[in-house]
């Protein structure tokens, strides 16, 4: 995430993660093969016994089971699926904050990503402290960040509680910056993990219109999960069906959500 | 091995900007007391300071001058360098859960956390120095030239305990009692490491076992710069396992981290 770092091939074990930030690739991800497999323990000793021996006993699951999909530059794919089809691990995988057994994961452009309603605030610092920081880790300068800090605030509605702590946030309040901010530090991939299903009608609409706005503008590529169709249908242009951590479905939107609705 | 080396110390070296920062970040958190603020940073230095003073000069009728110089001075020498070593061995040695939105929301190179917390506390650590000179300054008390080996203990200090918090963070977050087994250990690790009493009580077997433990070892080399007038490593038969026990805790730094670093977010 760093703006000085360029190509980095990561080699773990079976896996193969690239990434680069080759904004002109016209391929923005693309997933060969992935596969991701939890280590489930009986406990934490067991767990914690493991990292001295490789002779404890563990049960597997595989969240992503030979997972390959693509999705090009300026799309706006959505990710469908059932509760534990392996959308949020795929998500993470994307941004980088954990890692495939194996398979092969490529992603060209720096990624902003905001996974499990929250785009990773600290709850004891106020928004606006969270934003700086935010921005900071980022890579901005102080003068980009004080460029685009005002739109942010406009654009999450906090008005005065932005200089409040963020644990006094309500749920909606804290999706508002989090995508906010997601979506204002110029990603060249924004993905979004259910962020928006704590929102009200209004902000819905307005965050459809910025990611449309983006998407045309700063040629953004945008990967969604969500469990509304509905959802899915206004903000994508393709959709991934995925079960038990496989895809059954790639294709135009409205295919994929009458494939999704008939299974 | 060596590659994971290569990669903590080269996230670390392109995060180094936000490593400052962060670190900044964490002790606004952290000090965020309202109106009182900063006042909190002395505060409770100052008052535990006073207590083992108390304990020990008026309660126990044992403070007299240590090589010439006053008691109060070898007391604080040995109590602020407690502090940065209390938080690293409490707080240092569980980061990920402290920063998880770190781990599992944001791509963040794990063992940078390590590194800006310790700076975090290192600043308060540095900040109670500088108060301990200038009340020297003013009372009079006479400093010698080997104050000037102070940043060199302290940057030693520095990647010791970063490498401990980079060792035992992994195993925390897997397993919450490890966590606890830690903290567990900082209560005598404080009695036993000579903060507030002189080694030199210990019979000669327990000054080697003692020669072992980093935190005396810590304690006396601050020591050493106000106290005892000499260069910590004009001491051997104590640098010398020193130097033995961070090997092995850089060693194992990179084992654990190497093995439990794709592990960690999947457990957070």
């Amino acid at each position: 995430m760093s703006s000085r770092q360029t190509v980095s091939a990561v080699d773990l074990g079976d896996a193969v993660v690239i990434r680069d930030e080759d904004r002109e690739n016209p391929v923005a991800v693309r997933f060969d093969h992935v596969r991701k497999t939890y280590k489930l323990y009986k406990n934490d000793r067991q767990r914690l016994l493991a990292s001295f021996s490789n002779h404890v006993r563990y049960d597997t699951i595989n969240a992503s089971d030979d997972l390959s999909f693509e999705c090009r530059r300026g799309e706006a794919l959505a990710f469908l699926g059932d509760n534990g089809a392996g959308k949020s691990t795929a998500l993470k995988m994307i941004t980088g904050v954990c890692f495939p057994t194996s398979g092969t994961i490529e992603v060209h452009g720096r990624v902003s990503a905001l996974l499990e309603l929250s785009a990773g605030f600290d709850m004891r610092l106020s928004g606006m402290e969270n934003i700086q920081m935010r921005c900071q880790l980022w890579g901005l300068s102080d003068e980009e960040a004080s460029e685009i800090i005002p739109g942010i605030v406009e654009f999450s509605e906090l008005g005065k509680y932005i200089d409040q702590p963020m644990r006094t946030y309500s749920s909606g309040m804290r999706a508002r910056l989090g995508f906010a901010f997601a979506s204002s530090i110029r990603p060249d991939i924004l993905v979004v993990d259910e962020a928006l299903s704590v929102g009200d009608r209004k902000f819905s609409a307005k965050c459809r219109k910025r990611v449309q706005s983006i998407i045309e503008k700063e040629n953004v590529t945008v990967l969604f999960v969500t469990h509304s169709t509905a959802q899915a249908q206004q903000f994508c242009t393709r959709g991934i069906v995925l079960s038990h951590g496989k895809t059954l479905f790639s294709g135009d939107i409205e295919e994929a959500v009458s494939f999704y609705e008939s299974t | 091995m060596l590659s994971t080396l290569k990669q903590i110390l080269s996230d670390n070296w392109q995060w180094r900007h936000q490593i400052w920062d962060l670190a900044k970040m964490d002790l606004v958190k952290t000090y965020r007391g309202a109106a009182l603020g900063k006042v909190w940073l002395f505060t409770k230095p100052a008052v535990y300071i006073l207590v083992y003073w108390f304990t020990l000069s008026v309660g126990m009728r044992h403070s007299s001058d240590v090589n010439g110089q006053p008691f109060l001075l070898w007391l604080a020498a040995g109590v602020f360098p407690w502090f940065f070593m209390s938080d690293a061995i409490n707080r240092g040695s569980d980061v990920y859960h402290r920063y998880s939105y770190l781990v599992n929301r944001i791509k963040f190179p794990l063992s940078v956390i390590s590194t800006f917390y310790t700076l975090s506390i290192m600043i308060i650590f540095a900040c109670t120095m500088l108060f301990t000179i200038v009340v020297c300054l003013l009372t009079g008390v006479h400093l010698s030239r080997y104050l000037l080996q102070l940043p060199l203990v302290m940057l030693v200090m520095f990647v010791f305990w970063v490498a401990w918090s980079i060792m035992l963070s992994p195993l925390s977050a897997v397993s919450k009692d490890f966590a606890n087994l830690i903290k567990t250990l900082s209560m005598p690790f404080f009695w036993l490491s000579g903060i507030l009493f002189q080694l030199d009580a210990l019979p000669p077997i327990g000054q080697k076992i003692m020669a072992f433990n980093p935190v005396a070892w810590c304690v006396e080399a601050v020591r050493d710069c106000f106290v005892y007038k000499q260069w910590f490593w004009q001491r051997p038969d104590e640098l010398i396992p020193f130097l033995i026990v961070f090997a092995v805790v850089v060693l194992l730094a990179v084992r654990n981290y190497r093995r439990l670093h794709k592990e960690v977010p999947d457990v957070l």
